[in-house]
């Protein structure tokens, strides 16, 4: 266990060119950023596994959940340090790039440097897992974390880049209904695809035409279920 | 520019018709007051349902205000949970209680600014990494917010004259590029976005007339003319600031 830090500019810098170079020569070894000026120790200082196994993003959600509840942290208080959802995942960035076969795959730099855009810090591979937990709790997030810790999936990129969307309980409600398979444990098959009626594409094009008529906040998942259009019946089995 | 059909013929709430404010301890936003919700005249039923919504970024809260015949009001909303109490934006909804249909509503408006006056460029520090500044375009009506890398001092940025002439011109030259080429300004003489107007009037104090269009999309519309404002604004805007202009050379020849 060692502190949990925030990265600094100076930081996040060589974690980027670290990033980079690792591409085209993965021999190279990783930085050593906790120390200064590439870091400093978050206050209040809280402890943190420095290379736990997680199965799930849920799994990860849950874990910084709990010490961030241990050091009397709420999500106000760490959603928008940037610096320390891009040292985690510097810390962790062996984990999140290892697929569970072994081999190493590296994607966009946004996945690991958590981005001041708040349209795209959901894609950061640490932040946005635990700020969908931190919103909606362990049941309804199951839709968007069951997948392994370093695979980012098409639920969270065409939900939780929507505020509209992923700041209402009942809509994310209802959104697992329709698309998370409680017997598997997974999300439903198809859903993702572009050729079926009711995919989660269509979700979103639907509720952002429902949410100019209907107060959408204030209607339980039932009712919002109602007045979906016939595409999504085959979903709500 | 945006236009939205309204085939529920949802009523608009006008911003003149609400006053709010925000409260601060220690200067962080601890709540707001919903002081004034003027909606008569709308002609909405006496049990329809009033809520307040606030929201920024990821965060989003609601408040009950009560109802048309019942209203809640002045009503104080505790904003210590959010993670994001800077630049908050509100929204006001009437929803008809029966089928939940929004009756009336006021999107995307901000609270009063102190003793009345409206600042037209919010500022707001935050983590950009090595960018110095940037403008993002997510106030209300998508107003301009200068966003300023919080690794800055706060009092460098306000008055270290080599902030100013290197940052402040440069802003204004890219809100004023991005009002007329990207949005484009509907009416010169009555704009229908409030922030156009702001502009506006900020352009004319500085001695600036502007061209009969700022809508690229009329036929009126001289581009070079525009850009020949947009550069005659940024100069007189450093024209007015003459002293922080030569207190800057003044350093440079210092070597500070």
């Amino acid at each position: 266990m060692i502190p949990l830090r925030i990265m600094q500019p100076d930081g996040k810098n060589e974690f980027q060119n670290y990033i980079n170079r690792i591409r085209s020569d993965p021999s190279i070894q990783k930085p050593d950023l906790n120390r200064h000026p590439f870091s400093h120790e978050f206050s209040p200082q809280v402890m943190i596994d420095e290379s736990p196994r997680f199965l799930s993003k849920m799994e990860m959600a849950e874990y910084l959940g709990r010490i961030f509840i241990q050091a009397n942290l709420g999500r106000e208080n760490v959603i928008g340090e940037n610096g320390l959802w891009t040292w985690i995942a510097y810390l962790w960035f062996d984990q999140l790039t290892t697929n569970n076969s072994g081999n190493r795959q590296f994607r966009e730099v946004a996945r690991y440097i958590c981005s001041s855009d708040y349209t795209d810090y959901y894609r950061h591979l640490v932040a946005g897992p635990y700020y969908i937990y931190s919103l909606h709790g362990k049941n309804n997030s199951k839709v968007f974390l069951s997948s392994p810790i370093y695979e980012h999936n098409d639920f969270i990129e065409q939900i939780a880049s929507r505020q509209f969307i992923i700041s209402h309980p009942n809509l994310i409600e209802v959104f697992s209904i329709l698309y998370f398979n409680k017997t598997s444990g997974k999300p439903k098959r198809g859903a993702q695809s572009r050729q079926r009626a009711g995919n989660i594409r269509r979700f979103v094009m639907v509720i952002q035409q429902l949410e100019l008529t209907y107060d959408i906040y204030s209607m339980s998942p039932e009712q919002i279920i109602n007045i979906l259009p016939q595409e999504f019946s085959e979903w709500k089995r | 520019m945006k236009r939205r059909f309204n085939y529920t013929d949802r009523k608009r709430i006008k911003r003149e018709r609400i006053s709010l404010s925000i409260i601060r301890k220690n200067e962080t936003i601890t709540s707001f007051t919903l002081n004034r919700l003027d909606l008569n005249g709308l002609n909405l039923p006496e049990d329809a349902e009033v809520y307040i919504e606030t929201y920024y970024r990821t965060e989003l809260k609601r408040f009950g205000c009560g109802t048309i015949g019942n209203p809640q009001i002045p009503l104080t909303g505790d904003l210590r949970k959010l993670a994001y109490p800077q630049n908050l934006k509100f929204r006001i909804l009437v929803v008809n209680t029966a089928d939940r249909r929004i009756l009336a509503n006021a999107n995307r408006f901000s609270p009063e600014a102190p003793a009345g006056k409206k600042s037209i460029l919010p500022v707001e520090f935050k983590d950009l990494g090595n960018q110095v500044w940037c403008v993002d375009y997510k106030g209300e009506e998508d107003a301009p917010i200068l966003c300023i890398n919080k690794s800055i001092p706060e009092h460098i940025a306000k008055t270290d004259s080599r902030f100013f002439i290197h940052v402040y011109p440069d802003v204004i030259r890219e809100i004023l590029t991005h009002m007329v080429f990207v949005e484009g300004v509907d009416s010169v003489s009555d704009p229908g976005t409030d922030w156009h107007a702001g502009w506006l009037k900020f352009c004319r104090y500085l001695g600036v007339n502007h061209p009969d269009s700022l809508n690229p999309q009329d036929d009126a519309f001289d581009k070079d003319e525009a850009t020949k404002w947009i550069n005659n604004v940024v100069e007189e805007f450093c024209n007015q600031y003459t002293e922080r202009f030569q207190e800057y050379i003044r350093k440079l020849e210092e070597g500070e």
